[in-house]
């Protein structure tokens, strides 16, 4: 087997009664897309705020690379190689294209704010910009720098939070329901553009969504959990056939998209 | 500067540069040739101190969307520490009368004690930045309020009155006539009362502007605008959160220490709530978010209520005809409907977020009559 990244061991979330997460384990490794589905509420969200340290976990461990990351700050999280999107698009909207993947280049600086400030550290400064360049002329939004990240389309912004994501260096890139909103070939775009991230920058991908035919295109391995407890895992074509996740499915409206079609 | 700032600055930059320095130029040949009893130069030094105040709670309230109100207490605490470590050793004796010429028995440079000042006003941010930071909000805005309240009460403290004179003003130490360079007989050859405040609000606004637009700056606006995404791109909260509250709060230091100079005197009662909101009010006047917006609208503030208002609080007789209304006090009610309008027709303020470079930008090359910037 080849190495692996993020370890997820018995990880539970309980929110006063309710159990978000319940004891979900996972694996993912060196250069996988992982998909994590479910039906909405299922507590996948909840599952990456904890991977992301926004929540601090009931019980259970989280481990980056072998090392225990469980309960550590979200920006602490970032540095240590696992950068994230958004469902709800987040970016900062006072700010360009460009200013928004610059500022995610930040977590690595090496100087403080006396040098910054007083421009000790021009060369620093200089590379950072020159990165952040090259990595929007990787994603294809070289053209688009100058523009005020909020006025751009709907799928560009979605692009944008991925470019951002990248410029922190990740090792680990969690996608939460990226192609949301997107229409059908902005979708299948998508998917490709991960594809090709994933190998230009030696990504390992996790990824959460509810377009099926993104998540069996892409992804190399699926975990499937319903009511914060994991129901299924395996290919896409064994979760596909797989008797409980359609049981899952089929109580709520998205049957269609999940049967093998 | 360095290669890629020069790489960077384009004409607008350079444009706005020029007319900065070309009102430095033009304050420091009026200086020599206009009476200094002027009210052109009481405004300049006012407006100054207060663009600086200003710039440095935009930078909290602006830049990193910290909404304090803690701006009168670091001022007082610039202002006292500059008068205290100012007052020359044989004048203790008069100043301290009730305390017996006071602790301190020993003057510091004036540029030396100005720093002293923001330093205090920014190690007291970082002690009391480590509770208060933790709200947000409204709540933030009432701590720091509070805080702002008890420093004052504080320093009109009896006990404390070997230090800080109690209740009573500092007086006597430097001020900005100063400044002025004077022959052995004891006149003025050279005037600079009035730039010198200009040139030290300047550079410290200068060094405000090169750390917003550092990968510092970056990062604070990035917290303004979204706390959760900011976090999530490794921005820790917590120690920038911090940074900018200390660099806020030295900047009002010496601020309030410029006012200690243009006052003449310090007085901890008059450090009241109300400085805290004419300051904000600045702010909200010229721009959440502009520097530019800050420094153009504080003169403009200093010089209606010091100045151009001023004729409203007397009788005028235009011929035979006695302006109805006019009268001590009437000039507030006049400045409260200015300000009305500018809160109702302006949300942006004058300058929006935009700079003086955009404004040039703008106008692409037409001849530009530059405000008071800086």
């Amino acid at each position: 087997m080849s190495e692996n990244v993020l370890h997820i061991d018995h990880l539970t979330m309980r929110f006063g009664g309710v159990v978000a997460v319940n004891d979900l384990s996972m694996d993912i490794n060196r250069g996988e897309i992982v998909a994590l589905i479910g039906p909405n509420g299922a507590g996948k969200t909840t599952a990456f705020n904890m991977v992301t340290g926004v929540y601090t976990p009931t019980s259970g461990k989280i481990t980056l690379m072998g090392q225990d990351i469980t309960g550590r700050r979200p920006d602490e999280i970032t540095k240590l190689g696992i950068a994230r999107t958004f469902q709800n698009i987040r970016l900062f909207s006072s700010m360009t294209v460009f200013e928004n993947v610059l500022t995610a280049r930040h977590l690595r600086r090496t100087s403080n704010f006396l040098s910054a400030t007083f421009r000790l550290n021009a060369a620093e400064e200089k590379r950072m910009r020159q990165e952040t360049e090259a990595l929007l002329k990787e994603v294809g939004l070289y053209e688009l720098r100058d523009e005020m990240a909020t006025s751009l389309p709907y799928g560009k912004q979605r692009l944008l939070e991925i470019a951002r994501a990248l410029s922190t260096q990740p090792k680990v890139l969690l996608l939460d329901e990226p192609a949301a909103g997107m229409n059908p070939q902005e979708t299948e775009e998508l998917g490709a553009f991960i594809k090709l991230i994933k190998d230009k920058f030696d990504l390992t991908v996790f990824l959460i969504e509810h377009h099926m035919n993104l998540v069996m295109d892409i992804s190399d391995r699926i975990y499937v959990i319903d009511f914060g407890k994991q129901i299924a895992q395996g290919t896409p074509s064994e979760v596909q056939n797989d008797p409980a996740v359609i049981a899952a499915y089929l109580g709520v409206d998205e049957e269609e998209e999940v049967s093998p079609a | 500067m360095t290669e890629i700032k020069r790489k960077k600055l384009d004409s607008a930059t350079v444009i706005s540069i020029v007319i900065v320095l070309a009102l430095y130029v033009a304050v420091f040949v009026a200086e020599q040739f206009i009476p200094a009893t002027s009210m052109l130069f009481t405004v300049i030094k006012k407006g100054a101190t207060y663009a600086l105040v200003a710039v440095s709670m935009n930078l909290l309230n602006g830049f990193t969307g910290i909404f304090s109100l803690g701006q009168a207490g670091f001022m007082l605490i610039g202002a006292y520490v500059y008068g205290i470590f100012t007052i020359p050793v044989i004048s203790r004796m008069d100043v301290y009368q009730y305390y017996n010429g006071g602790l301190v028995q020993f003057t510091l440079p004036v540029f030396v004690a100005m720093l002293l000042s923001g330093l205090a006003a920014a190690f007291l941010a970082l002690l009391i930045g480590l509770p208060v930071l933790r709200l947000k909000s409204d709540y933030l805005a009432i701590a720091t309020l509070g805080f702002a309240e008890i420093i004052r009460a504080l320093f009109q403290w009896d006990k404390l009155g070997p230090i800080t004179n109690g209740s009573n003003m500092l007086r006597l130490f430097p001020n900005f006539n100063d400044f002025n360079i004077r022959n052995a007989d004891g006149q003025v050859v050279v005037y600079l009362s009035t730039l010198v405040p200009l040139l030290i609000a300047g550079v410290c606004i200068f060094v405000i502007i090169l750390l917003i637009n550092s990968t510092y700056g970056r990062a604070l606006r990035a917290i303004k605008d979204d706390e959760i995404a900011a976090e999530a791109m490794g921005i820790r909260l917590a120690s920038h959160k911090r940074l900018a509250f200390c660099i806020s709060s030295f900047f009002a230091g010496v601020g309030g220490a410029m006012l200690a100079m243009y006052q003449t005197t310090v007085q901890a009662k008059s450090f009241t709530t109300a400085m805290t909101y004419e300051i904000l009010l600045i702010v909200v006047i010229g721009g959440i978010g502009s520097v530019t917006g800050s420094c153009l609208s504080s003169f403009l503030f200093v010089a209606c209520s010091e100045w151009w208002l001023r004729f409203l609080d007397q009788k005028q007789v235009i011929g035979d005809f006695e302006v109805p209304l006019l009268r001590n006090g009437f000039r507030l009610v006049v400045f409260s409907i200015i300000i009305m309008i500018v809160v109702l027709f302006f949300r942006q303020g004058i300058m929006g977020r935009k700079e003086l470079p955009d404004l040039i930008r703008q106008l692409q090359g037409k001849k530009v009559k530059g405000g008071a910037s800086k």
